[in-house]
């Protein structure tokens, strides 16, 4: 008897599969310190779920995944909760500014274009940056080690946040900058999220990196701090306004994504910096190459359901 | 009892005569149809489940039998070319959509009716749908056969001629037996199972029965709470999510420690 009846789903499911399901997105999550909406919520409706319950329990799958990561991280000092906290207020501000947006979008009737090139254009640019960087440190790793030991010329980037007002210092994080800076990247992130549909997690992790600077495992706590929050949010907006939380379907895959989490987060202390990078980039990559062909192939049906990502 | 024997054997002609005369003069009202289980229950590990049919009707006659399910107003959305990739194009919003439908007849095709539309099968369910939005007039059949394929890709629509076998029963009457599935994803509701006999491209008669699917036990408690308590689901599905992270968190931690 390994199926089981999904009352907001309304259709029943094989334990095994959503059990395996969570653990493998569970796993990434600790690994990257990303939510794996991304890929998740695609998974369950190809189960057969529908669409706008796919993604609602999802987050709500993401709340445990997350707490569980975190403390992982937490453990092993990855948590720069001060940075966490900017970004998270930049994010509820500009996840509230992205769902307004999408609803401007909608009326002139072109969102749907606007998403999906929004999700190629995204996750192309960041896959593929995060590739190529992380490829050329892993052949020249001693030619950049030598080059970080030099002090590093300001760029105008650089020079542009230290002139910001609100300078503090990130101990955990060991930066320096505005107060700003986190609040702005956070709001862009979650203009983007919000557009997209998602969490977030696979924009935040790069710009943590590479605009602020984090090293990556302070990334990856850090990164699932804010989106425990995010998720955490959705879920209890998700469960008031359309009743699309399936409490049965997000507990398997929490059992699974939890415990998928820890050996994630286990993992992530044991692989470089530069393989992590790559091994998420190729992820981003592939969801990318995903998206892309099911623009480009002609659909089966040319009706389909409304919700989902 | 103290019956001798030609009187028995004269009882026994008697009803037979009696049989005979009424088979003879076939009354409308004959056509019959069970539905086993009429009540569909839908628990913690339900999957779906086999429904059985069973009738009888005058000999010479064809069934068709009809599941059908409330109507709906669903909102679906259009998919399309825009510059040379395909994404959604536009809403449409589908009227008089039965919420599940299947045919089934004891002929190999499902049978038509003389001189008059037929009011079963997949045509008449396309002609009495409504399609609004963004289409244009000329557009409106193919989406109609878009939405009937979309719903049969889901096993919620279904024509299934030829799934009724006949026999003949001892009474002169023609019996008939078949099945269907209702899926896992069969919506709570009451169903109309509805019996037509078409004899020369007529209706004979027609019955209904009826199917109810309900939620019972934890998945009916839980639909309830998430539809009619939305706040406090959801505030309780983050609070379980939580204290299980922070469990499996504990749990490694003390492995990890030895």
């Amino acid at each position: 008897m390994w199926n089981l009846y999904l009352p907001v789903a309304g259709n029943s499911i094989n334990i095994l599969l959503l059990f395996g399901l969570g653990a493998g997105v569970g796993f990434l999550s600790g690994l990257f310190g990303v939510g794996g909406g991304f890929l998740m919520t695609p998974l369950l409706i190809m189960a057969g779920i529908p669409s706008t319950v796919a993604a609602a329990s999802d987050s709500n799958q993401i709340v445990a995944a997350s707490t569980s990561g975190t403390y992982a991280h937490y453990r092993m000092g990855n948590v720069d909760f001060k940075m966490g906290f900017l970004l998270l207020v930049g994010g509820v501000a500009g996840g509230t500014l992205g769902v307004q947006i999408i609803k401007v979008l909608r009326t002139l009737g072109n969102a749907d274009f606007v998403i999906k090139i929004t999700y190629v254009l995204m996750l192309g640019l960041v896959g593929s940056y995060m590739f190529l960087e992380s490829l050329q440190n892993l052949w020249k790793k001693d030619v950049v080690e030598a080059r970080r030991a030099e002090p590093r010329k300001p760029s105008t980037y650089a020079r542009l946040i230290q002139a910001l007002p609100w300078q503090m210092k990130f101990d955990k994080s060991g930066v320096t900058f505005s107060a700003l800076v986190p609040l702005f990247l956070g709001t862009l992130v979650g203009i983007l999220a919000a557009i997209m549909g998602v969490g977030g997690g696979f924009i935040m992790v790069p710009v943590m990196v590479y605009m602020l600077r984090m090293p990556m495992h302070v990334v990856v706590g850090t990164s699932l701090f804010q989106i425990l929050f995010t998720c955490i949010n959705v879920t209890v907006m998700q469960a008031i306004s359309n009743h699309t939380v399936d409490l049965v379907l997000a507990l398997i895959l929490l059992v699974g994504s939890t415990l998928g989490a820890q050996v994630g987060a286990k993992l992530s202390k044991r692989l470089k910096a530069d393989q992590l990078k790559i091994l998420l980039a190729s992820i981003v990559l592939l969801v990318m190459v995903q998206i892309l062909a099911s623009l480009i192939l002609p659909p089966t049906l040319l009706l389909g359901y409304k919700g989902g990502h | 009892m103290a019956l001798g024997m030609p009187m028995r054997k004269f009882a026994r002609l008697s009803l037979w005569v009696a049989a005979a005369l009424l088979t003879s003069t076939m009354p409308a009202w004959s056509a019959k149809i069970r539905v086993y289980p009429d009540l569909v229950q839908i628990g913690a590990f339900f999957q779906g489940t086999e429904v059985s049919l069973e009738g009888q009707m005058p000999p010479g006659c064809e069934a068709v039998v009809e599941v059908c399910g409330p109507e709906v107003n669903e909102t679906l959305l259009r998919k399309g070319r825009r510059a040379g990739l395909w994404m959604t194009v536009g809403e449409l919003e589908v009227q008089h959509a039965p919420n599940f439908y299947l045919v089934l007849s004891t002929p190999p095709r499902i049978p038509e009716l003389n001189g008059q539309d037929t009011p079963w099968g997949f045509n008449a369910l396309r002609s009495r749908l409504k399609i609004r939005g963004a289409l244009a007039d000329q557009e409106k059949d193919r989406f109609s056969s878009e939405f009937l394929k979309l719903k049969e890709s889901e096993e919620l629509y279904g024509s299934l001629p030829g799934t009724l076998r006949v026999g003949n029963s001892p009474e002169g009457q023609a019996v008939f037996q078949g099945g269907f599935r209702l899926p896992a994803k069969v919506p709570p509701g009451r169903y109309q199972v509805r019996l037509s006999v078409v004899k020369d491209g007529q209706i004979l008669e027609q019955k209904t029965e009826t199917i109810e699917v309900r939620m019972v036990g934890f998945p009916a408690l839980l639909a309830a709470l998430a539809y009619e308590h939305g706040a406090l689901y959801g505030i309780l599905a983050v609070a379980i999510a939580i204290a299980t992270g922070f469990l499996m968190g504990f749990l490694f931690k003390g492995k990890a420690g030895h």
